[in-house]
C-alpha cells in the first residue's frame, strides 16, 4: 500500500447521483420555526430540510451545524411554498396543503398532520399552489396557485370556505393588508387585485402594465412578487419594481434594476428584494439603491427574515434560490455564512 | 551560607520542593536576608568568645550595623506590603466603576437603538411623503385651476345674459309683429265688411225703387 500518496477513490453511482441532485437544486421557500431558532426549507425534489440557526450562529459553529437538522419527503412535487403559525408548518406545492407539527419534526418524527386539497373546478388536472397566506384575525390559510382563484381554508375544521375568483390567469403571490382584512394577489395576467375577506369580492384592481412608467413589455406583465405595508405597496416581476400609493392606485417610485425581482418585502425604513441577479438589493422608498450584498446562488427566489421575538440572537436574514443553499446575513450588510442541503 | 546539602530520598524530595518554593517567595528581596541573618547569629558567637575589648567593640559594631541593616530591609517589606495592599483596594474601586460604566454603556445602546428605530420610522415616513408629493406635483395646482373655473363660469353667465336679453327682444318683435299683423287683418276685414254692406245697400235700394210704383 502507498502511503505517500492516497489512491483515488471511485465514485459509486448513488454519490454520483446526489451531486447531480445537488447540482440542480432550486430552494422554492423557507419558514421560520415559531421559536425562531430552526429554519425550514422546500426543494424542488419535494423534501423539506430543517436548518439548526441558533447551532449554525453560536459561536463554536463547525461544518456540521451548517447541514440540515433532519430533511425529509414532503411533496411528490417542488415545495413551492410554506408558512409557520404558532404549532405547525404548512407546506404547499403539488396542489395539496400538508399541514406538519413542528414539536414532531424537531424530534425527527416526520409524519404528516394532515393533508387538504381545495375544491378545483376541473378534477383531471391538479393545478400547483403557488402561495400560502395565513390570516391571523380568522385564523385561516389563503392558497392560490394554478387554478386562477384565491381560496379560503379555516385552519381550525381544515374546510374551505370562499373561493375568490376574478384572476385569468395563475398567480404567484399574495400579501395580506394588516389593517383592514384585504388581501393582495399578483398574477401571470398582470393585475394585482384587492379582495376584502369581509365581503368576499375584489375590491380594486391596479393593471401595472398598463402604467407607462413601470411596463416592460419585453419581460412580460406578469407579477412575481408583492408586499404591502397598509397604504403602500411595492411590486415587481416583468415590470419594473414599483412602489404604489394603495389609496390613489398610482405608482410613485420606479426602482431602476433591470431583472425581474421575484421576492420582495418590506423592512425598517427598507425595501429589501431579491430576484435574478445574485444579490439582495435594498432600496430606500425614495427609489435610490443603499445597498447590493451579493449572495452564492446565481439567481435569488425566496428572502425571510427571522423576526421572532423569542429568538433575537437569531435575527438574521436568508436568502435562497437556484442552488443548494441558503444565505445566512447575520447583518444586512454581508453574507456571513451559507447553509446547504 | 549553604548547609550541606541533604539526602535527596522520595519522602523529602516533597518536602524539599515546598522549602525552597517558600525560601524563594520570603526572600523576594533578594542577595541573603535570610544569609544576614546566619552571619548576625555567627557574628553574635564570635563576638560572646572574642578577646579584646576593640575587637569586641568593633565586632558589636559590625552586629548593630547588620542589626539596623535587617531593620530596614524588614520595615521596607513592611511598606511594600501595604503598598500592594493599597493597590489592590484601587484596583477593585477602578474594576467596579468599570462595571458601572459597562452598564451604562449597554443602557446608552439600547437606548440609542430604540433612537435609531424611531429616526428609521421618520425617516420612512418622510420618504413616503415625499413620493406622494412628487406624483401630487404633477397634477396642476389647485388654485390655478380654481381661478380658471370662476373666469369660465363668469363668461358662462355673460353669455347667457345676452342670450336672455337677445331672446327677450326676440319676442318683443314678433309680439309688435303679432299686433302689427292683427291690425292690418282687422282693418282688411272691417273694409271687406264695408264692401259687403255698400253692396247689400245697393241691391236694397234697386229692390226697393222696383217696389213703392203700384
Amino acid at each position: 500500500m502507498d502511503h505517500a500518496a492516497p489512491s483515488p477513490v471511485p465514485l459509486g453511482q448513488a454519490e454520483v447521483s446526489q451531486a447531480l441532485q445537488r447540482l440542480h437544486m432550486t430552494i422554492f421557500s423557507q419558514s421560520v420555526s415559531p421559536c425562531g431558532k430552526f429554519l425550514a426549507a422546500g426543494n424542488n425534489y419535494g423534501r423539506i430540510a430543517i436548518f439548526s440557526l441558533s447551532a449554525a450562529l453560536s459561536s463554536e459553529a463547525k461544518e456540521e451545524s451548517k447541514k440540515p437538522m433532519v430533511t425529509f419527503h414532503a411533496h411528490d412535487g417542488p415545495v413551492y411554498s410554506m408558512v409557520s403559525t404558532d404549532r405547525h408548518l404548512l407546506s404547499a406545492g403539488d396542489g395539496e396543503v400538508k399541514g406538519w407539527l413542528w414539536a414532531e419534526i424537531l424530534k425527527k418524527g416526520c409524519k404528516e398532520l394532515w393533508r387538504r386539497q381545495p375544491p378545483y373546478r376541473t378534477s383531471l388536472e391538479v393545478p400547483e399552489i403557488n402561495a400560502l397566506l395565513l390570516v391571523p384575525k380568522e385564523n385561516s390559510l389563503i392558497l392560490a396557485g394554478g387554478d386562477c382563484q384565491l381560496h379560503t381554508m379555516d385552519l381550525e375544521t381544515g374546510t374551505f370556505t370562499r373561493a375568490l375568483r376574478g384572476h385569468t390567469d395563475y398567480i404567484h403571490c399574495l400579501a395580506l393588508r394588516d389593517r383592514s382584512p384585504e388581501v393582495l394577489s399578483g398574477g401571470e395576467d398582470g393585475a394585482v387585485r384587492l379582495w376584502d375577506l369581509r365581503i368576499a369580492k375584489e375590491v380594486q384592481t391596479i393593471e401595472v402594465y398598463k402604467h407607462e412608467e413601470c411596463s416592460r413589455p419585453h419581460n412580460g406583465r406578469w407579477i412575481g412578487c408583492l408586499a404591502t405595508d397598509s397604504d403602500w405597496m411595492v411590486c415587481g416581476g416583468g415590470p419594473a419594481l414599483t412602489l404604489w400609493h394603495l389609496r390613489s392606485s398610482t405608482p410613485t417610485t420606479v426602482f431602476p434594476i433591470r431583472a425581474p425581482q421575484k421576492h420582495v418585502t418590506f423592512y425598517q425604513d427598507l425595501i429589501l428584494s431579491a430576484g435574478q441577479g445574485c444579490c439582495v438589493n435594498h432600496w430606500q422608498l425614495s427609489g435610490e439603491l443603499k445597498a447590493q450584498v451579493p449572495g452564492s446562488s446565481p439567481g435569488l427566489l425566496s428572502l425571510s427574515l427571522n423576526q421572532q421575538p423569542a429568538a433575537p440572537e437569531c435575527k438574521v436574514l436568508t436568502a435562497s434560490g437556484n442552488s443548494c443553499r441558503v444565505d445566512v446575513f447575520t447583518n444586512l450588510g454581508y453574507r456571513a455564512f451559507s447553509m446547504s442541503f | 551560607m549553604k548547609t550541606k546539602a541533604p539526602h535527596l530520598d522520595s519522602d523529602t524530595v516533597g518536602e524539599l520542593d515546598e522549602v525552597i518554593r517558600k525560601r524563594l517567595l520570603i526572600d523576594g528581596d533578594g542577595a541573603g536576608d535570610d544569609r544576614r541573618i546566619n552571619l548576625l547569629v555567627k557574628s553574635f558567637i564570635k563576638w560572646c568568645n572574642s578577646g579584646s575589648q576593640e575587637e569586641g567593640y568593633s565586632q558589636y559594631q559590625r552586629m548593630l550595623s547588620t542589626l539596623s541593616q535587617c531593620e530596614f530591609s524588614m520595615g521596607k517589606t513592611l511598606l511594600v506590603y501595604d503598598m500592594n495592599l493599597r493597590e489592590m483596594e484601587n484596583y477593585e474601586k477602578i474594576y467596579k466603576e468599570i462595571e458601572c460604566s459597562i452598564a451604562g454603556a449597554h443602557e446608552k445602546i439600547a437606548e440609542c437603538k430604540k433612537q435609531i428605530l424611531q429616526a428609521k420610522r421618520i425617516r420612512k415616513n418622510r420618504q413616503e411623503y415625499d413620493a406622494l408629493a412628487k406624483v401630487i406635483q404633477h397634477h396642476p395646482d389647485r388654485h390655478e385651476t380654481l381661478k380658471e373655473l370662476e373666469a369660465l363660469g363668469k363668461e358662462l353667465e355673460h353669455l347667457s345674459h345676452i342670450k336672455e336679453s337677445v331672446e327677450d327682444k326676440l319676442e318683443l318683435r314678433r309680439k309688435q309683429f303679432h299686433v302689427l299683423l292683427s291690425t292690418i287683418h282687422e282693418l282688411q276685414q272691417t273694409l271687406e265688411n264695408d264692401d259687403k254692406l255698400s253692396e247689400v245697400d245697393e241691391t236694397q235700394e234697386s229692390a226697393m225703387e222696383a217696389d213703392p210704383k203700384p
